[in-house]
């Protein structure tokens, strides 16, 4: 197997102050990433596990240690570059779907392709394409208030995948719906993940949703316990 | 800007999204331009209406008045200083004047019927030969009767005729004024001001009889210059002349008159017109700026609100810039909806005016409206609109994505 990195953490310290006193939610954390993986991470609240799918999902940078994405240093990119490479290689699932809630899913669905000034043609043909993959073909002139919570979530996943990324960040993506919901957003997530031959990571404490992992990796106060 | 179309699209649905607050920030400005509009199209009708009696006037007259160029408008307004006889006849005596009418005025009661009111009384001299100028170069003409031939006739203006008294003045008629009987000869027509139009002309001799003002002075003179003398060079002359008097009367050289003439009326009445514009554009734009804090203000709101929304985009791609363009378009779009707004709503109260202005003989009131204007209102409100989105999209565009996101989790 290859085992090419696609995200490299190596020693990422983050450190908040909150006033006076300085807290360390990552401390000198390293993770390797390879390409195509199916990746859970795992760890209660306030283990880090926020911080560290901020430092995968490249948005935000590490207060000390190097994260490379596709081997390029993040810390010698501007905001905008950053902004721009994240566009193009990372897809994001949120746990409160975070769809704009005044364009419809199909309008949702091409907002990450017209950042990468994908012309509207193109836009179109695979926004359309990807709500088919997720069943939602009869929802795409659909506000997400008309949506159920199922549904935004695939909406959501439809949007992710809209760049062709390498890697697809989920934080929670189950967090919000019911066993049903979420056990169609995972497999749809994995049929994503079989077919695409994408990289796919997970944050979650929930182990019905670890159980798609090919690995699992646990954090605890800021570093990984065992992976 | 590239991907602008996207971006535009993308703030129209912004707007569209909280319409109700869009449509009242977008209020302010309208007020802002309409005041504008409205008020420069009155000014800019004013001076049309201006232009075009100077013209009328033409080359061929000129205005002499007492006190210098800096007061005569005080003059004008207040009386006061007199042009004296002397001064008159020195006109007379210039080459280049065919002839020289004297003008007096001022306010006294008339009684027609039982009724008692406040009217102008005005006197020129000469009174035959005067309506000649008159009807040539102030459109004097008459609806009713006849032009008066005695010394008792008067001639009174449309409006004290229609509007002054309760009963109608017909020619024939007779007004008491100081206790004096004058049978009304004639009714003129409009001579498009009220105050002109609300005065009651006599005989010169007699104004002063009745007034008690020493013979042969007057508030001003009204000259006609022979046909084809070119009047800057006559008015010099008359000038000149006038200077003369001054030096034998009193041995000073003191310039107390004034020889004015069309295109320097034309000037100075220009001039007044450009203040006037530049007070209504100074206070139209303090009412647009307070409409451009409104925007900051309700984009501010909008940043706010939409911050987790900001978040979303920047992860999924949007780079600072993306985000600073959706805002700024917006607060420009809300800049030229406000605009357009003002300008047709504007234009409408300008058309109104000018359609009541040419229906109604005692207010004269004439509107312009210029592409001109239209363009300067249009661009200045936009402007306004991105200047006032400038720190809300900033602010926006400066939001780190993580922080974005995790607010009002």
């Amino acid at each position: 197997m290859n085992v090419e990195p696609v995200i490299k953490l190596e020693d990422v310290w983050k450190i908040y102050s909150l006033g006076k006193t300085e807290v360390s939610a990552l401390r000198g954390l390293s993770l390797i990433i390879e390409r195509g993986v199916f990746l859970v991470i795992m760890g209660s609240s306030g283990s880090g596990k926020s911080t560290l799918l901020n430092m995968v999902g490249c948005l935000d940078f590490p207060t000390r240690g190097k994260v490379f994405l596709q081997e390029k240093n993040i810390l010698t990119l501007s905001e905008s570059q950053l902004s721009q490479f994240r566009g193009k290689m990372i897809g994001f699932i949120f746990q409160e779907f975070n769809l704009l809630n005044h364009l419809n899913s199909l309008e949702n669905v091409m907002l990450p392709m017209v950042f990468q000034k994908v012309p509207l043609e193109k836009r179109l043909e695979k926004a359309k394409e990807l709500l088919a993959r997720v069943g939602l073909e009869n929802r795409i002139y659909h506000q997400p208030t008309e949506l159920s919570g199922g549904e935004r979530q695939r909406v959501a996943i439809a949007r992710a995948f809209a760049n062709d990324p390498e890697v697809v960040i989920a934080d929670e993506p189950t967090g919000n719906l019911d066993s049903v919901n979420g056990r169609k957003i995972m497999e749809i997530l994995s049929d994503f993940h079989k077919n695409q031959k994408k990289t796919v990571i997970v944050v979650t404490h929930d182990p019905e949703v670890a159980k798609f992992a090919d690995k699992i990796v646990k954090i605890r106060d800021g570093q990984i316990v065992n992976s | 800007m590239d991907n602008f179309k996207e971006y535009f699209n993308l703030s129209i649905k912004n707007i569209l999204n909280r319409r109700l607050r869009s449509w009242l920030t977008v209020l302010g400005i309208v007020v802002g331009v309409f005041l504008i509009i409205s008020l420069l199209s009155l000014s800019e009708g004013l001076k049309s209406t201006i232009n075009r009696q100077l013209q009328a006037l033409g080359g061929e007259m000129v205005m002499v008045m007492p006190g210098g160029d800096e007061d005569i408008f005080a003059s004008m307004m207040f009386g006061g200083a007199k042009l004296q006889q002397e001064d008159i006849e020195a006109i007379k005596k210039v080459k280049t004047v065919e002839s020289v009418l004297g003008f007096s005025y001022t306010g006294t009661p008339a009684r027609y019927r039982d009724e008692s009111k406040q009217v102008a009384i005005a006197g020129y001299d000469p009174w035959k030969e005067g309506i000649d100028i008159l009807s040539r170069f102030q459109g004097w003409s008459l609806t009713e009767g006849r032009w008066p031939s005695k010394g008792n006739e008067v001639l009174v203006g449309s409006y004290i005729a229609n509007e002054t008294f309760s009963k109608k003045i017909s020619s024939g008629s007779e007004i008491t004024i100081k206790g004096k009987k004058f049978e009304v000869m004639g009714i003129l027509n409009s001579l498009g001001n009220k105050q002109d139009d609300s005065m009651v002309y006599m005989d010169m001799k007699i104004y002063q009889d009745l007034t008690g003002e020493k013979r042969g002075t007057a508030s001003y003179a009204m000259v006609k210059l022979n046909e084809g003398v070119d009047d800057k060079k006559a008015a010099d002359e008359i000038e000149e002349a006038l200077r003369q008097t001054r030096k034998r009367r009193s041995g000073t050289d003191e310039e107390d008159f004034s020889v004015i003439t069309s295109e320097k009326m034309g000037d100075i009445a220009g001039n007044i017109l450009n203040i006037i514009q530049a007070v209504i554009i100074g206070f139209a734009s303090i009412a647009i700026f307070v409409g451009g804090i409104g925007i900051t203000n309700s984009m501010f709101t909008s940043v706010r609100e939409r911050t987790r929304e900001i978040g979303v985009m920047k992860a999924i791609g949007a780079k600072n810039s993306a985000i600073l363009s959706i805002f700024l378009i917006e607060s420009g779009i809300i800049g030229v909806l406000g605009g357009v707004g003002g300008v047709a709503l504007g234009s409408i109260l300008a058309k109104a005016i000018g359609y009541w202005g040419a229906n109604n003989t005692s207010f004269h009131l004439e509107t312009t409206i210029t592409f001109g204007m239209i363009i300067f209102a249009l661009c200045f409100s936009f402007l306004v609109g991105c200047l006032a989105g400038v720190f809300p999209a900033r602010a926006a565009a400066k939001l780190k994505p993580v922080e974005a996101l995790r607010r009002y989790e």
